[in-house]
This record gives C-alpha cells, structure tokens and sequence, in this order.
C-alpha cells in the first residue's frame, strides 16, 4: 500500500510538469484516486458530524490525507530500504507512524469503531501504463551463470559502441595551436572587456579603441600584488608541490587574525597577545626555541615605569 | 682647510702604530636611546637620549655631537641644565642671495660644510657647553651624562615612514618606520656621535604600539607593556662596542619567523609575506656556516635579525647584528632569476656584519679595508656557492666596471691621504667632488669605489696567498672580539676600528711579504693600468715577440712596473711566462717550445691538463701558436688591447677553457666577422658544457656578426635553427616546447636568444620578417601550465625581443604618427604589447616584469616613429603607489623623452618629483637617470638650458636636499652635467665684481659694472686699504678656482660676455641689482633662513674682513689675503671684533637675549680657529699662491645658532 502511495506522490508531480489538459491514462488514473479520496474525506466529515461543507475546505483536507498518506510511503520505504529490503513489511510502516507521531495503539480500536463507514474500493481503472520503450535489436539473452529472474539486459543500443576511424584531435601541433589560440581569444576577449568597462589609456590620440590599455592604477600597498605569486600561481604551486600548501594556508589565516581584530583598540592588543602567544606556544612544543621575540610580553612594573615616562 | 675646532692631522694614519688617537677631547663609553613615542599619522618622534663620557682633556668646556633634524628641547650634564647652540652649515651650503652658479665653488663649501660637522675632525652640529659648576669635575676628568630631550617631526632622511593610505589602524595598514641612510647618518635620527670610530655599548628603548615590533641593534632584554597595555617596550641591549652610525631600527607590524637552522636569528617582513619570508631565508644559513668556516670565527654577535621593508633606501644595509633588506628581495620559489640575487644579497649584508659593523673603521681613509675584506669574502662565497666560472665571469664584470670608469672619470683613489687641511693637495682634483668625506662622494664613485677595493683585496690574496689572507682577517677579527669584551677602562676597544696600516702590517706579520709597491700602486693611488699588445713569431729564432705597450697619459690610467704573466698556448701545450714590465722595455721575446709540425696526428694539452684534438687547418704553418693571453689571472688592474689573428680567437674560444678567455674571445670576434667565427660561436652555443654566461654573450656576437656579413649570409637567420633544435618540439618544429625551466643554463640561453635574434637585421637594415615571425610564434605558442617555475622574467624578454626587433619608421615628411599608417609588423607588436600590459592588470607576474618590458617597449616605439612619442602614459606608471620597478622604468622613459623632445614641462616635472616623492630611492633614481641621459651637456646648446634651471638645480643642491647626502651629491652630479665645473653659460654675466688678474694680482673693474653697484651698504665699513683685495674674488667669470679652468672657457665665456654687454647697454638697468640689493639690507632685519648673514649691519666690524657678504647681489665670498699680509691685520683686529663676533644677529632677534654665554665662548672658540687656519693657510699658499688664492672658511664659523636654545 505504502508502495502506490510513494509511486502516486512521485507520479503526481510528474503530472504537474506534465500539463493540465492531458487526458492519457496515467492522469485518468490519478484523478479516480483523488476522488476515492475525497469519499473519504466527505464521509469522515459526515461521521464527525458535518452536513456540509464548502468545497474549497474538502479540497485543502483531501490535500493533506494525500500528503500523510504519502509521508507514510515515502517513509516507510525508507526504511524499508534501510534494512535492504524491497517491499515494507508492517514494521517499518508502524515505525513510521510512530516516528511521524501517531499513537498507534489507538488504532485497532479506531478501526473497529461502530459509526464507520465503508467506502467502496474504487473502480480498477487501468493501471497506467508505462509506453513501451522503443525497443532497437535484440536483447541479449542471460549468459548462463546468471539466474533467469535477473533483470534482461539493456537494449544494445545503450552498450554497444560504434567506433568511428575518423582521425582523433590528438595531434600535437593541432592541440597546441588550438590551446594557444583558445588562450589568446579568452585573455583579449577578457582584457577588452575590461578596457571597455573601465578607464582606459591610449598610444594614439586618433585612435582611442584599437589598443586600447587598462588605466594604470596605483595601488595603495604595491608591493603585495607584485611579490606574492597570484592564484593562478598558487593553483600550479600547489599542484606541483603539497608541503608548499601549508604555508599558504598559514598565510591566508594570517591577514584574517588581522581583520578579525579590527574592532576596539583593546580586543586587538589581547587577540594579537593571544595570536603572539600561540604561534609561540606551537613553536615551543615543537623544538623549544628560544627566542626573544617568541617570549610572552611582560606586564608593566610600576618600579620600573619611573625611568622611562618619567622624562 | 679646515678651519673649525681641534686638528684634524690627528687623525693621521702614522698614528695607527701606536692605536687610535680620538679626534674628539673625550671618550664615549654608553649611550641610551629611548624613544618613547612613535606616530605614524604625524610622522613624529619624541625621545631622549643620554650619552655617558669621560673628558680626556681637562679644561673641557663644550662638548659638540652630531644632529641633524632633530628638535632638541633640553640638554642636561649630569642633571644640570646646559646651554647648547645648534648649527648645520649643511642645511644650505652657499647663502641665499649668492649669485655665484659655479661648481667648483659649490664642491669647495660643501666640502667645508660638512668638514665643519665632521665628528672625525672633532665637530658636530651640537654644540653643547658644560655647566660651570662642573669645570671643575671635568678637570678631574670624571664621567659626565649628557641627558638629550629631542624629537623629529616629518623626517626628510634618516629614518624613512612608509604609510599606506588605506582603512584600519596603522599596523592593519602595514605601516612601518625604518632608519636608513649613507654612510654616516644616524645623526638624523638622534644626537649622537655620529663616527665610526666613537665605539660604545648601547641601551635601545622603543615605545611602540601593541601591535608593531620594534627592531634593533643587540638583544632584546625583554618587551613590557605599558600602563594602558596599548603599547609596549622593547628593551634592547648592545654589550659589543659600536660605533653609532651602525645603531639602527625598524618598527612596523612584522611576521616574525624564527630561523629553523639557526635560533638565534630571526627574520621579519611585512604582514601576508610570511611564506616568502620562509623561502628566502631558508637558505641564510648556509653563508652563516661558509664565513664562520673561512674566518675560523664566531658570527661576532649573539643574534641576527633580518628586517624586509618596503622603500628600502638601499636594496642591503648592514648595521650591528641586523641588516635592512628591500621587501623585494623576497621571492617565492617559483621564481628563478631573483633568487640567485637575492643570495647574494643576504651574503652581501653577512659579510658586513664582520667587516663594517662589528669591525669599524678609524677614519673615512680606512674605508676600503672594511669595503675590500667583505667584498672579498663575499667573493669566495660566490665562488664556492656559484662556481668558478660565475667567480671569474663577476671578476672580470667588476674589473671591467672599475676600468671603464677611472678611464672615464679620471680614477678612483682608495686611501685619500689628507695632509693637513690642504684643500689643494686635493688628490682627486679631476672630480667635481670632493672625496674627503664619505657625504660629499658621488654616489657611482663610492659604488666603485667598493668595487675596487675588493678587487684590490684579490691582488693582495694573489700576491699572499688565501691562506695568509685568511689568517690575517681572523686576526683582525679575534683581537676585536677580545676587546669588545673587555670593559671600557681597558682602553682596548679601538682594537675593534681598523685602519690601513693596522691592516698592513697585519699582512706583513703574517705573510712576511713585503706588499708595499702594491699597496702604493693600488691603494694610495688612483688609476689603472692600460696595455697594448701585440706580436710576431720569429721563425728562425722559434721565439715570440711580444710587444706591450701602456698608456699612461690619458686621464685615470697609471703607468705599472712589474711582473705581467703572459700565457701562451702552443701545439705542444701551454706555457705561463712572467715578464718584467719595465719603464723602457716594449718588446719581450718568448721563446716557443714547439716547432711547427702539426703533420703529426697528435692532441693538444691545455693549461688544466685536458688534451684535445683539434682541427689545425685554420692556423698559420709557419707558427705553433694557438692563442696569447696577457694577464690570465687579472692580477693587475688592466684593461688589455690585444692583437692576433682571427683564428688565433677562434682556438681561444675554443678551446680555452677559462670563462673569462672564452668572452675576450667572443668580443674579439666581433671584428672578424666571418664565416669561421659563425661556426665558432655557433658551435659554442650549441655546447652544453660551456658556461651559460658565456654562451649567451656569444648569442649576441653571433647576431652582430651576421649584420656585418648579412650579403653573404646563407641559410636561416643565425640562432633560429639552434633554438629549434634545442627549444622547440620535434614533430613541428615552429612550436615551442611547453615550458620547462628546470635547467637553469638552458633557460638563461632560452630567454637571451630570441633577444639576440631580434637584433639581426637584413639588407634594407629591417628585422627579417622571419625572425619577427618567430618571435611573435614563441610568445603564442608559450605555455607554462606544467612549469614548476614562474615564467614572467621569459615573457618579459620576450617582450624585449620584440622591442629590439623594432627599426626606424619609413617617414613619409614628418607626418603626424597615426593608427592608419602604422606599420603591419608594428601593428603585431603592439597587439601583444597591449595583450601583454592589459593582462598584468588581472594577473600580475613578479615584480611586474613584463609590465616594466612593456613601458620599454612603448618607448622604443615612440622613440623610432611609430606611435606618437608622448609621455603622458609613462607619467600615469611614474606615480607613487605603482611598484617601483615599474616607477623607474616609466621614468626612465619621462628621462629619454625629455632629452629627445627637449621638452621643458617635463624636465619640470621630473624636479618637482625629485623635491616631492616620498621615496628616497626613486628621487635618487630620477636624478642617476638624468645624469646618464642627460637633456643636455655641458657644451650643448639646448632651449632647456636656462638661467631658471640653473636657479633651480643649485637650490637643489645648496639647500633642498640637505637631509639626504646621496640625493645632494646625486643633483650635483646632474649640475656637473649639465654645466661643467665653472659658471654655466647660459647665465649672464654678473654685474658687480672685480676682475681679478691671479698670476699678476691685479684687480680691474669689471667693465660691466654699474658704479652704484660698487657703493653696496657694506662697503664704508671696510678699511679702505684692504679694499682691493676684497673685491678680488666675485667675479665667477673671470676669478673662479682655477686659473687653467678660465683658459678652458675663455672663448665660449667671452662670446657670453660680449653679448651679455650689448644687452646690458640696450636696458636701463640690471633687474639683478635691484633685485637684490633690498633683500641685502633687509637681512639683518630678519632672523630669516640664512644662518649665514653675518655681514649684517650691526656687526660692520673689522671682523667683516673675513666674513663680510660682499656688494649686493653678489656672491657671498669669503677670500684669503696673501698669508704674509694677512696674518698680522687680522691678528690685530680680533680684539676689536670680539664683542661682535658670535652672534651677529642678536641686536636684530631680541629673543636671543640670553645668550651671553655663548658669546663668551663663541669667541674664544673662534680666536683659536682662526689661528689655526692661518697656519694651514701661510703652509699652503705658499704653495699654490697662482692657482688658488683664496680658501673658504668654514660656513659654519660664519653662521650664527639658529638652534631653539631655550637654556641658560
């Protein structure tokens, strides 16, 4: 039961993006279920006392039975998949009901109440039929070692290559040409984009767009952007050599430590205090070094104040 | 002449025998600086310092140190409130009003100027008196604290802020303060004794923010926060003894890494370059283990700090245990080219730390001994670390260097010997400064200068031995090291200040050889020796005749007497003789060993005992000889012309397996051009084992070889099938390899060969079509996606191949250069050009390379026509906040334009850069620049040579680059220039003065004179008998320096001044005079910038004689009568001028009010000073009484105290 549940949720978005007007069996189908359900509904209101109801409200109740009703599919084929079973057993669907917090003790009782009523199984309309795959040579039939019940083959359509001799893209020059121009359209379509966006100078006054030059722009620390090698760099240099990537690593949470810090004057002397000490820390554990820069900063003595600020 | 304070003739090496006798009148034992504020946003300073001194004489009673800049609040000697008079002549060394333009002029006061300041001539800018109440402590010679509140506002030298302009705090900012300097300049910073030679231990204190790490000299004791934890202190001690100039100090946000060999040194660098911090110091301990290996001895102190900062000064400087390197010396290791440079660098500045900051020189004559041994030593690290081939290949570069340059510039002299004060012994009087001061050199001279003394030290390893050499520095070094342990009572620490004849005799004790005529050969005089050779074999005789000429006539050469090694290869092996060179003898004959009979099958030993087969078809039947070298082993410094045949070059190249050979032989080449000689380079191109310097320097021989042979070339372009075969992929041959540098020699030769190629040219004197083709194929075909190395110094040669490849535009009758006439070639090379330029602008490679190829490139073609010369484009990349590569790179374009255009605005603009960029470097740059292309010279007529510029440039150098010595020297290298020595001719004339006949002593009116002029305010005053003689010296035209010098100029000065009269005659009156005259009187009224106005007149004194500014709107001029006359007159007038004498300006400024004092000594000071001079004066007139007759007394002692003396 669970099963056609979890198969009508799926088949019924399927439906959604399929179309509204669409009358092919499938949707024939669906639409008997639904109102199956809404018999159900109309007479579980009838039972609780209703006489009438607006038909919007039918709607939005039929709607989350659906919706339960589906939850408890979906979930009981879960974990009916957990325990690497095909078809749920009655276990996983209690597990599921008390999962999805229903008291299932009730249950029996509830089924046997005396005011129920029976609703008629629906009429059998024809199950919705898969459309035949367009199915091209023959199937290969089951080698012997494998079991009849298997599942046969795809079509050899899906496997079968059809190997073509045309002569490969693998020549070297053709390749190296081809990166090399590939190369040289991306980075002028780039440099162009950029030179038309953005402030540009020129080598003639005649002609400002043939050569166009990106506006040279200072920089306001200028040695960062010309000694550290740019990502690109980095990409290749971590490809070529992993210890490299430690440090790079180090450095990225270097300039953070720095942002991180960039609230009160206070909280930057005690997180670089903190930063100071554990770099210090991390090197000591290591090899014990003993470095004057590496030992923690003193707390200031009145004693020894005098001398200093005194003048 | 050095006229001010105590005898500098103390400072006379003879002394060195007995130790080191201090020029000052006590003994420097402590010093403590603490600076206990440092704002990066004010750029200002505040600290004190307290100098701990022990009189060495008893009556004592001022005691002057060095200061520059510096804001000095308050002086106290042992708590006791001192008066103190601050005086820099320095800050501007010919007055304000001073119309005299002429060079010689300026050398001479600039050289007073600062001998007026030198703490080796017991100077300084401070001048601080002792309290009363401590004379008679000082009589006992009892220790006195000298206690200094200063502070520096906005410093302009010395130390050097580096802010960026961008959000956060100042260390989020990476802002960081750093001392720098040349030579001598702590005093910039804090008052000090600013000598190498005044040693002593030190206490650092720096205040700094939470944030910064201070960096300093010795260790650091510990850091301790202060009250409001906002900053801490960094306590440094330096228990060696040393010497302040080696004091220095970095404060910025530092990455601090501690050296993982070595624990006791750390290094630092500026926020996120941690990982090139790593790479490029990890190699810092391997020079550390070489010069402890070689010196048998400890590094001298107990840590090392390295310190990479952003607009460095200098790319290394060494101070006591620290050294301040360039930020970008750093590199990652993807990067090949900077890496060996960098090395070099790092080993450069080691070698300092023995020689230089831990052994200190005593005098600036001593120099080359500390320069020499750490060049030296630096020069077997290279050997060791690089090779033999790299050690020789940079010998020969640096002999070159030093060789074409005294030929150039008329010598360099090592050790200046200065006797006493005699301005004319001048021995370097063919400069246009003086080298009596490390401040007043040009900055190439001292360049060179370091070059020669180390080449200098390998002459004296050649002659001694390594070993001996060896033994002689740990001597050095290990007496040093005992006495900078001892205590200061020991007397022993001038152990630790080397001085040329401690260094001598050293040697001689060691190596019991007598190097003396080496010595004075090389050391104590300048010039180097230049031969010319040439021979003949003797048949008959079977001996080689060898004749060797020298010359030693032309400026900067020497004549040399001596042995000479001659090497000469034969068929039956090679042979060494030693020839005597002797004054009259020419021809040596060398008898061969081998007969010519080369029909024998048989190999050919070489010098290194290689046999090799040769093909012998090439040579001469008649002759064994393969190839002569003349001093193989460059033991003399040499610059040889030699003369043989073709092939004998040939075989040499070869065959010969000393590098340096092989690259005579390729330049030789160059004359021969060919087809023997192609194969010849061809073939040492090609050959792998040959050193890769070498083979590069063939690839651009090759390509001139096959311009001059371009008819009967055949084949492919030269190089393009090589570079092929080597470079380019098998299956098709026009595409490159994708990069793989791991070779390094194949990658130097990958890089140099396109460029070379690009330098061939065709028939019509175009770049072949092919090889542009080529070119531009490399840069499409480049690929470094599998390189483990950067490939932007590739790209970037790259791109210089394309700049050579360019060739003069076809111009059709100066038509205006547009896009639609461009060439079609030129059209491809800028297509990459701006490709190129624009992707550095997404992805910059290191050091922006190409970016600084490119800016080349466009200047090459601006320059040959093709695209509009225009400099706006290099002046966006000249700004401030480009990297500074690039900076110099566009400016050197702004230089090359503004010389081709004569453009005058951006001669301007490039002034203004060098008065206003905030990075000492770059305004030294722009100035080197302009002097090596120059807009014009000396004897050019150009529209930009006007009497503004010259107004502006003397400024420049009198007074607007007072705070740094290399960039004042820079601007009078560019006056030199443009100008010459005398008056430039652009100026007019004149208009007052005398014209001075010197050889008959006879002073005429100049005939330009308007006679108003001669009745200047000041005149009255002067005893009328005098009064010929003072007028003598103000005319610049026809009385300046030197008698020869008005010869030189005589035709084109008396052109300027015929011309100059006619338009004198046409106008009313001079706008000169009236210019000048009120500003004349209006000095005394105003305590303006001038400390030199004494002529005021409340001051019109008999003392006026010697410092009376002469007529308005002339020069202020300072004379010396004869020394016979003179003598008497002045001695008598000194008690009349006494009163008067110190502070001139005193009636004028009421606020000095309190300075009775000073008076008193002032007086006496001078009395004594002017004793002196008489006495050097009466010595050295009697001597060059024609050529000279007058000397400049100091600025200094005509100045009056400009300082914010509050005391008293």
């Amino acid at each position: 039961m669970a099963d056609t549940m979890a198969t009508a949720g799926a088949g019924s978005s399927g439906t959604r993006s399929g179309g509204k007007q669409s009358t092919n069996p499938a949707d024939n189908y669906h639409l008997a279920r639904r109102r199956t359900l809404q018999v159900v509904v109309s007479s579980l209101l009838t039972e609780a006392g209703f006489e009438s109801a607006e038909k919007a409200s039918v709607e939005t109740l039929t709607e989350m039975l659906q919706s339960y009703i589906s939850e408890i599919g979906r979930s009981a084929k879960s974990y009916c998949e957990h325990t690497a079973r095909t078809q749920p057993t009655l276990s996983d669907i209690v597990v599921t009901l008390v999962e999805m917090g229903f008291n299932v003790d009730t249950l029996p009782a509830y089924a046997k109440r005396s005011q129920r009523m029976v609703i008629t199984a629906p009429p059998v309309t024809n199950q919705p039929v898969t459309p035949k795959a367009l199915t091209a040579g023959q199937n290969r039939p089951h080698p012997p070692h494998i079991p009849s019940h298997f599942p046969e083959f795809p079509d050899p359509h899906t496997y079968i290559k059809t190997p073509t001799y045309r002569e490969p893209v693998s020549d070297y020059q053709v390749l190296r040409e081809k990166a090399a121009s590939q190369r040289r359209d991306v980075e002028r379509a780039l440099t162009r984009f950029m030179a038309k966006t953005g402030e540009t100078q020129s080598l003639f006054t005649d002609d400002v767009s043939t050569f166009p030059l990106i506006a040279a722009r200072p920089f306001t620390i200028p040695y960062l952007t010309a000694l550290l090698p740019s990502e690109l760099e980095m990409q290749q240099m971590e490809e070529t050599d992993s210890s490299e990537q430690d440090e790079q690593t180090d450095t990225e949470n270097l300039p953070l430590h720095i942002t991180d810090d960039s609230g009160a004057e206070k909280e930057n002397t005690s997180a670089l205090q903190q930063n100071a000490s554990l770099s210090g820390s991390r090197n000591g554990e290591e090899n014990v070094i003993d470095n004057p820069y590496l030992r923690p900063v003193k707390k200031p003595k009145i004693r020894r104040k005098k001398p200093h600020c005194g003048a | 002449m050095t006229p001010t304070g105590l005898e500098p003739a103390r400072m006379n090496r003879k002394k060195g025998d007995k130790g080191f006798e201090s020029p000052r009148p006590y003994k420097l034992t402590h010093q403590v600086v603490c600076i206990n504020n440092i704002n990066f946003q004010r750029k200002s300073v505040v600290g004190f310092v307290e100098l701990t001194i022990f009189p060495t004489v008893a009556n004592l009673n001022r005691i002057k140190l060095n200061s520059k800049q510096c804001r000095i609040y308050r002086v106290r000697i042992n708590d006791l409130e001192a008066a103190f008079i601050y005086n820099d002549p320095t800050l501007e060394v010919c007055h304000n009003e001073s119309k005299q333009r002429n060079l010689n002029y300026f050398s001479n006061a600039y050289a007073a100027a600062v001998s007026a300041v030198d703490p080796d001539a017991g100077n300084g800018e401070l001048c601080i008196k002792v309290p009363s109440e401590l004379w008679k402590h000082v009589d006992e010679l009892k220790v006195l604290k000298i206690h200094i509140n200063f502070s520096l506002d906005q410093p302009k030298g010395g130390l050097h802020f580096v802010v960026p302009s961008v959000e956060g705090s100042m260390a989020e900012r990476g802002a960081h303060v750093f001392s720098c300097g040349y030579q001598n300049s702590t005093r910039f910073w804090f008052p000090c004794v600013d000598s190498y030679s005044e040693l002593c231990t030190w206490k650092l204190e720096f205040t700094v923010d939470a944030a910064m790490v201070a960096v300093s000299n010795g260790d650091l004791v510990e850091t301790v926060y202060t009250h409001d934890m906002r900053k801490k202190t960094f306590h440094y001690m330096l228990t060696i003894p040393t010497a302040a100039s080696n004091i220095s100090l970095a404060i910025g946000p530092f990455e601090i890494l501690v050296d993982p060999y070595m624990h006791e040194v750390t290094h630092f660098c500026l926020p996120q370059l941690l990982p090139l911090l790593k790479h490029t110091t990890s190699y810092l301990h391997e020079v550390f283990e070489f010069y402890e290996e070689i010196l048998t001895c400890r590094y001298p102190y107990s840590c090392f700090k390295t310190v990479f900062i952003d607009e460095a000064y200098v790319e290394v400087a060494a101070y006591a245990s620290m050294s301040i390197f360039s930020t970008n010396l750093l590199h990652s290791a993807m990067i090949i080219d900077e890496t060996p440079l960098t090395r070099r660098c790092l080993a450069q500045s080691l070698a300092q730390q023995f020689f230089g900051c831990f052994i200190s020189r005593m005098s600036w004559s001593d120099e080359w001994v500390l320069k020499g041994i750490s060049g030296y030593i630096y020069g077997l690290w290279m050997k060791k670390t690089f090779g033999v081939n790299e050690y020789r290949h940079w010998i020969k570069e640096e002999l070159d260097k030093i060789v074409a340059y005294e030929l150039k510039t008329g010598g360099v002299l090592l050790h200046p010997i200065f006797g006493g004060g005699k301005e004319k012994d001048n021995p370097a009087s063919h400069l246009h400064f003086s080298i009596k001061h490390p401040h007043t050199l040009s900055w190439e001279y001292y360049t060179m200068f370091q070059c020669k003394a180390h080449l200098v030290m390998r002459l004296i390893e050649n002659r001694i031995s390594m070993e001996f050499m060896l033994q002689v520095f740990n001597k050095l070094l290990s007496l040093a090291s005992t006495a900078s342990s001892q205590k200061f009572q020991s007397h022993m620490w001038s152990q630790m200040l080397v001085s040329t004849s401690g260094f001598l005799k050293s040697i001689s004790n060691v190596s019991g050889k007598d190097i003396q005529p080496l010595i004075k050969q090389w050391v104590d005089q300048s010039g180097v020796v230049k031969f010319y050779g040439s021979f003949a074999f003797n048949r008959k005789r079977n001996v080689l005749e060898l004749e060797i000429k020298q010359d030693y006539t032309s400026p900067g050469t020497q004549k040399y007497v001596g042995p000479l090694k001659v090497t000469v290869q034969e068929l039956d092996g090679s042979f060494n003789h030693t020839l005597q060179i002797e004054e009259n003898s020419l021809k040596h004959d060398i008898p061969c060993h081998s007969k010519s009979r080369r029909n024998k099958k048989k190999k050919i030993p070489l010098m290194n005992g290689e046999e090799v087969d040769m093909d012998l078809s090439a040579m001469d039947a008649d002759s064994p000889l393969l190839w002569i070298r003349i001093d193989p082993d460059m033991s003399v410094l040499r610059k040889v012309e030699f003369e043989q045949a073709d092939f004998m070059w040939q075989y040499q190249l070869r065959y010969e397996r000393d590098v340096v050979a092989q690259h005579e032989s390729i330049l030789a080449l160059e004359k021969f051009p060919t087809p023997a000689s192609r194969l010849a380079l061809t073939d040492i191109l090609e050959q792998e084992q040959c050193f890769y310097r070498v083979r590069m320097v063939a690839c651009f021989c090759l390509a001139k070889i096959a311009n001059s042979m371009v008819s009967t070339w055949t084949g492919p372009p030269a190089m393009k099938s090589l570079f092929t075969r080597m470079f380019c992929c098998k299956t098709c041959p026009n595409i490159v390899k994708t990069n793989n540098f791991m070779s390094f020699q194949s990658y130097f030769l990958q890089k140099t060969m396109p460029v070379a190629m690009a330098l061939l040219r065709d028939v019509h004197n175009l770049c072949p079509k092919e090889v542009l083709t080529f070119i531009l194929d490399l840069i499409k075909y480049n690929d470094n996606r599998k390189n483990k190395f950067s490939d932007n110094y590739y790209r970037a040669e790259m791109i210089d191949a394309l700049a050579n490849s360019v060739t003069p535009a076809v111009s059709v009758n100066n038509e205006v250069r547009t896009l639609d006439n461009l060439n079609p070639d030129v059209r491809l090379i800028l297509e990459e050009i701006t490709r190129f330029l624009n992707m550095e602008k997404l992805l910059p490679s290191y050091r922006h390379t190409i970016t600084v190829s490119c800016l080349r490139a466009i200047r090459v073609l601006q320059k040959n026509g093709h695209v509009p010369s225009d400099p706006t484009l290099f002046k966006s990349y000249a700004e401030y906040g480009h990297f500074v590569d690039i900076r110099i790179a566009a400016l050197e374009a702004v230089v090359d334009y503004t010389k081709v255009d004569r453009s005058y605005e951006e001669l301007q603009w490039l002034l203004s850069m060098i008065q206003n960029d905030p990075v000492p470097y770059v305004r030294h740059k722009i100035l080197n620049m302009l002097t090596k292309n120059p807009p014009f010279t000396k004897n050019m007529e150009s529209p930009l040579c006007n009497e503004a510029l010259v107004d502006q440039l003397w400024k420049l150098m009198n007074s607007g680059t007072s705070h740094d010595w290399r960039l004042r020297c820079g601007a009078v290298d560019l006056y030199f220039t443009l100008f010459g020595l005398s008056r430039p001719s652009c100026l007019p004339l004149p208009e007052l003065g005398l014209v001075l006949n010197l050889k008959e002593k006879k002073a005429v009116l100049n005939p330009t004179i308007i006679p108003e002029a001669m009745a200047g305010s000041q005149e009255p005053a002067i005893n009328p008998s005098i009064h010929a003689q003072l007028l003598g010296f103000q005319n610049p035209f026809s009385s300046s320096q030197d008698e020869e010098e008005i010869d030189m100029d005589t035709v084109h000065d008396s052109q300027a001044f015929i011309s100059h009269h006619l338009n004198m005659l046409e106008r009313p009156s001079t706008p000169g005079l009236s210019k000048f005259r009120p500003a004349s009187s209006r000095s005394a009224l105003i305590a303006q910038h001038s400390p030199g106005c004494d002529g005021t007149p409340a001051t019109k004194s008999p003392w006026g004689i010697e410092f009376a500014r002469k007529g308005a709107g002339t020069d202020m001029a300072f004379f010396d009568l004869e020394g016979k006359e003179q003598a008497p007159l002045e001695m008598s007038l000194h008690p009349a001028a006494a009163p008067l004498l110190a502070f001139p300006k005193e009636s004028a400024s009421a606020k000095h009010g309190e300075h009775h004092h000073h008076h008193h000594h002032e007086h006496k000071k001078k009395k004594k000073k002017h004793k002196h001079k008489h006495k050097h004066k009466h010595k050295h007139d009697s001597k060059d009484k024609d050529k000279e007759p007058f000397t400049f007394p100091s600025p200094a002692s005509g100045r009056s105290a400009r300082s914010p003396s509050l005391s008293d």
